[in-house]
């Protein structure tokens, strides 16, 4: 009897080892077999372009944004091993990312020339090798939001003549011109890094051209924001007869303002610091730092408008640190001189009190 | 009482105390603050504060300008392709003579032996000082048709040549191609749009200037360097000590590695296939082809523009010699 129980006890124990292998076989025999990861996948790139995406646009805590970029992308594109790669939304996560590496950049900028000033050149070597490590990686990070918004439109940006992708959403369009305008900013971060990352510098006339693709008005201005800025960086690719880039620029920043989205402006600053143009800088701080009280920010893409805003105090900050060694004091947003203007501020007279 | 403040302007921060002597730099770089240039002289800014000099920089994206502006008192310092700084001196100013440096390991020779304090005399001309050669990459042709793989190929063809390089223009000439008058921010379209049949350029170009597109699917790049571009700092003569121009030479020198790191990163970028490997004994033609050239632009004969300082290319065909003893031109008679 114990023997027939012992007998059965051993089957049962063979019956659910094999059970345990199947499961374990299911599970390890590749995880694109696994129905519940796929169904997951689908339903999590369909969330996240659903509904966290818009949800995301709208926040205006951009360091919070970052570190969402940071935390989720890794899990959401890790579904690109078993569906099509959710590039829509790996874009903008990995553009968010980038951000968080270059808030650190700019941390390690501002401690160089802080330490410049001072003369501390030790210190300063240090800060600026740093910024450089945190630029390198920024740049590869913003490569790879770059290529997953090309991706994501299957629009190849190396094809001439130019064949404009599919927007068919306003989330659309601004996924893509984001994506053109991060790529952009891969190439200037390399730059800042000692050209470590190899970013391909072909993305600049590349995005160029892709501008074309979104309406100008609708997106405040940014399209040709891009485009005067290659214009300035590559003479060759400015259309004859069209306007000045400096022109253009200012017009698409004033465009930004009143659409309520003022990625156009940082754009502007850009430009004005890489051509030396510190007439520009200041003029596009100050027309940044009024629009604050008067701007109605487009509420759907206030963090666009949040990140162009820390682009801006990050150029005042450089310019206040080279030349003061402090960042920009508040109530200075908008000033490139901590001269404080009290020509008309009345006095009393202390003699009766002496 | 009540009374107008007598100030009008409050300060709120003093400015920094002067302990370093401020030198203004007008810097080229074809993509200004944001090019790798700028960024390389920025580093050098950096290390000579170490040395007392506070650089103060401003960026240029046309080198004519920035020249301009740098004959017009509006900054101390110049940092600008030798092409537009050989006027101020002639013997660095021939480091790119044509077809002088054929490996960048000769080029590590010359900038290595520039950078001693011995070399100062030969810094100085007219007023003006050498504080740094950095280099930027040898200018490589660009054909829209790998055919042209021979100099006889290239009669006749249009080629686009910076118009003020006078010893580009001679060899366009001397190889009977047709000039057609560019300058940097140019001559990229002109090759795209097929306008000229050919180009030179540093491998930067191919890339951020999209050269491919005139290369198309037949064109190729000749991998043989025809001059090496550097970028060279210079300042009024009575700027610096002399001292502290050499630690600038010195420091110069020091970021070598740093620029054939990019240079490297460059060159490597352009695909295997577009590069045109010329056979050796045709090399050597054109070794002999160019040092003729070299001596005519020297001496200014046969029509051609005295551009060449003698000393340095009697130095570079030093080096040459050193790294390839058993070249005719080392046994020849009319040596450099």
């Amino acid at each position: 009897m114990m023997s027939v129980l012992v007998a059965h006890a051993g089957r049962l124990m063979a019956v659910r080892s094999k059970l345990v292998l199947l499961a374990a076989a299911a599970l390890f025999a590749g995880c694109s077999a696994n129905p519940i990861y796929k169904t997951t996948g689908a339903v999590l790139a369909g969330y996240s372009e659903g509904e966290a995406t818009p949800y995301v646009l709208q926040m205006s805590d951009p360091e919070m944004a970052c570190a969402l970029g940071e935390g989720i992308d890794p899990l959401l594109y890790s579904f690109s091993r078993i569906n099509d790669a959710p590039d829509t939304t790996g874009s903008l996560l990995m553009l968010l990312a980038a951000n968080c590496m270059e808030y650190k950049a700019w941390e390690a900028e501002l401690a160089y020339l802080r330490a410049d000033y001072e003369g501390n050149v030790p210190v300063a070597k240090d800060a600026r090798e740093r910024s450089k490590r945190l630029y390198a990686l920024t740049a590869e990070r913003r490569l790879l939001a770059f290529r997953r918004a090309m991706a994501a439109y299957d629009f190849d940006p190396s094809k001439e003549p130019l064949e404009c992708p599919f927007l068919f959403s306003e989330q659309d369009e601004i996924t893509f011109l984001l994506g053109l305008l991060t790529g952009m900013q891969a190439v200037v971060n390399d730059a800042n890094s000692g050209a470590r990352a190899g970013i391909p510098r072909n993305i600049a006339p590349q995005a160029e051209r892709a501008a074309t693709c979104v309406d100008n008005e609708k997106v405040g201005g940014l399209p040709n924001a891009v485009r005067a800025l290659v214009w300035l960086l590559l003479p060759d690719t400015r259309p004859e007869l069209s306007p000045d880039p400096w022109r253009v620029l200012e017009n698409s920043s004033a465009t930004g303002v009143k659409a309520g989205i003022r990625a156009s402006l940082a754009v502007e600053a850009v430009a004005a610091e890489t051509f030396g143009r510190p007439d520009v800088l200041a003029d596009v701080i100050r027309r940044f730092a009024e629009a604050e009280s008067t701007i109605d920010v487009w509420d759907e893409y206030r963090l666009v408008d949040t990140i162009a805003g820390h682009v801006i105090r990050f150029s005042s900050d450089k310019y206040w640190t080279a030349e003061y060694g402090y960042r920009t004091p508040q109530t200075f947003f908008g000033k490139m001189s901590p001269e404080r203007n009290t020509e008309n501020v009345e006095t009393m007279s202390l003699d009766d009190l002496l | 009482m009540i009374s107008k403040s007598l100030t009008a302007l409050t300060l709120a921060a003093l400015a920094p105390l002067a302990s370093a002597q401020t030198v203004k730099m007008c810097v080229f770089d074809v993509i200004g603050a944001n090019g790798d240039m700028y960024n390389m002289v920025k580093d050098f800014a950096l290390e000579m504060k170490s040395h007392g000099v506070d650089f103060d920089l401003k960026p240029y994206t046309d080198e004519g300008v920035a020249v301009g502006d740098f004959n017009a008192g509006q900054c101390d310092a110049v940092a600008a392709t030798d092409l537009r700084t050989r006027p101020f001196n002639r013997f660095t100013g021939s480091v790119s003579a044509v077809g002088a440096l054929p490996t960048y390991d000769d080029l590590e020779t010359l900038l290595a032996t520039l950078a001693q304090p011995k070399a100062t005399p030969l810094m100085k001309q007219d007023g003006y000082e050498v504080l740094g050669i950095v280099p930027i990459g040898a200018g490589y042709l660009f054909v829209n048709d790998r055919s042209m793989d021979t100099a006889g190929e290239l009669a006749g063809k249009r080629m686009a040549t910076l118009d003020y390089q006078k010893d580009a223009i001679h060899m366009v000439n001397f190889v009977k191609a047709t000039v057609v008058p560019s300058d940097i921010t140019n001559f990229a379209g002109k090759f795209n749009n097929g306008s000229v049949d050919t180009a030179y350029a540093p491998a930067f170009a191919y890339e951020a200037l999209e050269l491919y597109k005139g290369l198309g699917e037949k064109g190729g790049i000749v991998n043989y360097p025809l001059a090496q571009l550097t970028v060279q700092i210079i300042a009024r003569d009575d700027v610096l000590d002399g001292e502290t121009a050499q630690a600038a030479r010195q420091v110069a020198w020091n970021m070598y590695p740093q620029a054939m790191n990019l240079i490297s990163k460059q060159e490597e970028a352009i695909p295997d296939e577009k590069w045109i490997r010329i056979p050796e004994k045709d090399i050597q033609g054109y070794q002999e082809m160019f040092r003729q050239n070299r001596i005519e632009m020297r001496d200014g004969l046969n029509g051609a523009p005295d551009v060449y300082h003698p000393k340095m290319l009697s130095l570079l065909s030093k080096i040459r010699c050193a790294s390839n003893p058993s070249a005719s031109e080392c046994t020849s008679e009319n040596r450099e």
